[in-house]
């Protein structure tokens, strides 16, 4: 499907009908979510042998089992006789899947073990038919993605320059991250809003979520906030930071020095670790710390909510949120993560209530005909995009509030929707991104009559 | 097979399931206490709704997800672990105090809700001025232009006598949601 007549990436400017369109949306589910690395799991989620939890990749509910080797796999949660879900729990441990229809009963690896009667009513239990859909799986630093998708190149070329990034969020400690929690809910808009705000969107912090940094910084006897939490709102007074963009739509944005935290026993411990993850990760990738969206929907800030929206039709979604903190931290640590995490980013929480109302509106706004007409803009530090600069990789822009991951990431969502194989697309994107070097070359290099410098 | 452990269960504790044992008068004071509370929240009143919580109150809302039969009794998530609410008074008074600020859009305009209170339950506690109350909500909302949606659960609270307008003090809560994915955009009210 062209989708190219609503995305203009080069020029900021986006038509609401991706948003609000069925046509479309019934296309994004073969196009987008079945062509990408979609997130399944975290090996703390399923640590033991027939643990099991269900996921979704797009509309399509997953089973990813761990195995009697220590090892993960993962399948369609539908069985193949009359496509009834196999598994109706959101998690738990088996030893196998029975249906509950017809009583099929699959291992939980996903071969069909037997099906009632079958020596006398089929010719043979040929796997190839009989089998559950099996995902193509990677397990990146303990969080498990998987696709459909064949030709998609392997998870960590996926991510391509975001690795470096992701990692100052899950690489960040010795023995990576557990999960403390979870949350699911539903919202009444498209999914693509939640995969453009952690890709691309600091700006709407200070505003969308005012009334929480109200309320949430502390005051002292005298009714004064102590030097530290002013300190940490200055960065919402003087945003300084970067925005970063992947051609597979990936994106991460953050405030120079991190976000700002309103939790000294958080901010305390946070300050703590700068020497081990310095030492980790280099004293660059301690500060980056913010949003972040792998495309299409797994999100993660650097309060440690990581999340998948599942889309659910052109104007709803779920968000599946869990609570991770590093494994290896004191239990008080754990413990304020935790209830940090549900006092704010939660169905409950403090920042996520706003978010909820905003999106709301905005996908009942895309009902009209002029609200969809007139293209939105996302224009935000357009044309000052630079590669591997102040030594950060790929494709950045120096401003925390800007839009080069949103463009990014609708770039490459149209790329997708065109259909073109992955091998045409990563010629496409390389093409890409080898005429934007060298237009940032000329410009960079002394033409004999330069007028100015860098516009920085 | 392993019997499940009917106390994890948090609405079949055999002292929930026990028959109502405080007299009609206590009853009544009970019941009458749950009305007012749900009166000050449905009016917006949320500093004296505040004034009802006790200086240590717990409150708190466990996250449920859907089990096999044989792991029913692991359907709640255990203290310290997911949760909605996990609230003392210094964070309710946060909350409270954000509904305030004009700018808690998901408030703002205000939503208006109808706190439904029914199934009260009272049992005698070890202490003769605290009483365990069971009570079932349905917390029906609307805001905006279309906006409607129902919480529906049952609250499981530890209720002390107390000098003040309503008798009593909330000294303990636990929250009951009937959902596991939330049905709805948010939780922007208190249960």
């Amino acid at each position: 499907m062209d989708v190219s007549k609503f995305i203009d990436a080069e020029k900021g400017l986006i038509k609401g009908e991706i948003f609000h369109s069925q046509e479309i949306y019934e296309e994004e589910l073969e196009q987008v979510f079945a062509r990408s690395w979609c997130f399944l799991a975290h090996d703390s989620m399923i640590p033991e042998p027939g643990d099991f939890m269900q996921n979704y990749i797009g509309e399509d509910p997953v089973l990813v089992v761990r195995q009697e080797d220590g090892s993960v796999k993962a399948f369609l949660n539908q069985c193949r006789h009359r496509g009834m879900r196999l598994c109706r729990a959101d998690l738990g441990n088996a030893k196998n899947f029975m249906c509950s229809f017809h009583g099929w009963n699959y291992g939980i690896d996903g071969e069909l073990i037997n099906a009632p009667h079958s020596d006398q009513i089929y010719e043979s239990l040929d796997p190839d038919v009989f089998r559950a859909t099996q995902v193509r799986l990677a397990n990146y630093k303990g969080f498990i993605f998987g696709t459909w998708d064949k030709t998609v190149a392997d998870f960590e070329e996926y991510l391509g320059d975001f690795a470096w990034y992701f990692d100052a969020y899950v690489d960040r400690f010795e023995g990576g991250m557990e999960v403390v929690g979870v949350h699911k809910w539903v919202l009444p808009a498209n999914w693509k809003f939640n995969a453009e705000q952690p890709s691309s969107d600091m700006y709407h912090g200070e505003v969308s979520h005012g009334s929480a940094f109200q309320v949430m910084v502390p005051l002292s006897a005298a009714g004064a906030p102590p030097p530290w939490a002013m300190e940490q709102l200055g960065k919402l007074s003087q945003p300084a930071g970067y925005q970063f963009t992947a051609p597979n739509g990936h994106g991460t944005g953050w405030f120079n020095g991190g976000m700002p935290l309103m939790d000294e026993t958080i901010l305390k411990w946070h300050q703590s670790t700068e020497t081990e993850v310095s030492a980790r990760l280099g004293a660059d990738r301690f500060a980056i710390a913010g949003h972040a969206n792998i495309f299409p929907t797994f999100m993660m800030l650097s309060n440690y909510t990581f999340r998948v929206t599942h889309p659910r039709g052109p104007d709803e979604m779920e968000i599946w949120a869990w609570s991770m903190a590093p494994k290896n931290a004191a239990a008080e640590v754990k413990e304020a993560i935790r209830l940090d995490l549900l006092r704010t980013f939660s169905p409950a929480g403090m920042f996520e209530q706003d978010d909820a109302v905003n999106w709301e509106e905005e996908q009942r706004i895309m009902r009209g005909h002029m609200a969809r007409k007139k293209p939105l803009v996302y224009q935000q530090m357009l044309g000052r995009a630079r590669y591997d600069a102040d030594g950060l990789p790929g494709k950045t822009v120096p401003h925390v509030y800007a839009e080069e991951a949103a463009r990014g990431m609708y770039q490459h969502y149209a790329d997708l929707m065109s259909g073109k194989p992955w091998p045409d697309l990563e010629k496409l994107k390389k093409a890409r991104e080898q005429r934007e070097r060298a237009e940032l070359a000329a410009a960079a290099s002394p033409a004999p009559k330069a007028a100015s410098g860098g516009s920085q | 097979m392993n019997k499940p452990d009917k106390v994890t269960h948090l609405f079949k504790r055999p002292e929930h399931l026990a028959p109502v044992n405080v007299t009609m008068e206590t009853a009544y004071e009970i019941e009458q206490f749950l009305y007012a509370e749900a009166e000050l929240l449905d009016a917006w009143e949320f500093n004296d709704w505040l004034a009802l919580m006790a200086a240590d109150v717990h409150y708190w809302a466990p996250v449920r997800e859907n089990r096999m039969a044989r792991e029913a009794e692991q359907e709640m998530y255990p203290p310290g672990t997911a949760a909605h609410f996990d609230e003392n008074l210094q964070m309710l008074g946060q909350r409270v105090a954000r509904l305030y600020t004009h700018m808690s859009w998901s408030e703002s305009p205000a939503s208006r809700t109808r706190h439904l209170i029914s199934n009260v339950r009272a049992h005698t506690t070890d202490k003769a001025d605290e009483f365990q109350v069971q009570s079932s909500f349905h917390v029906y909302r609307t805001s905006s232009e279309r906006h409607q949606d129902s919480v529906v659960g049952r609250r499981f609270d530890l209720l002390r006598r107390a000098d003040n307008a309503y008798g009593f003090q909330i000294a303990d809560r636990t929250v009951v949601f009937d959902m596991s994915m939330l049905l709805v955009k948010n939780l922007s009210s208190f249960y």
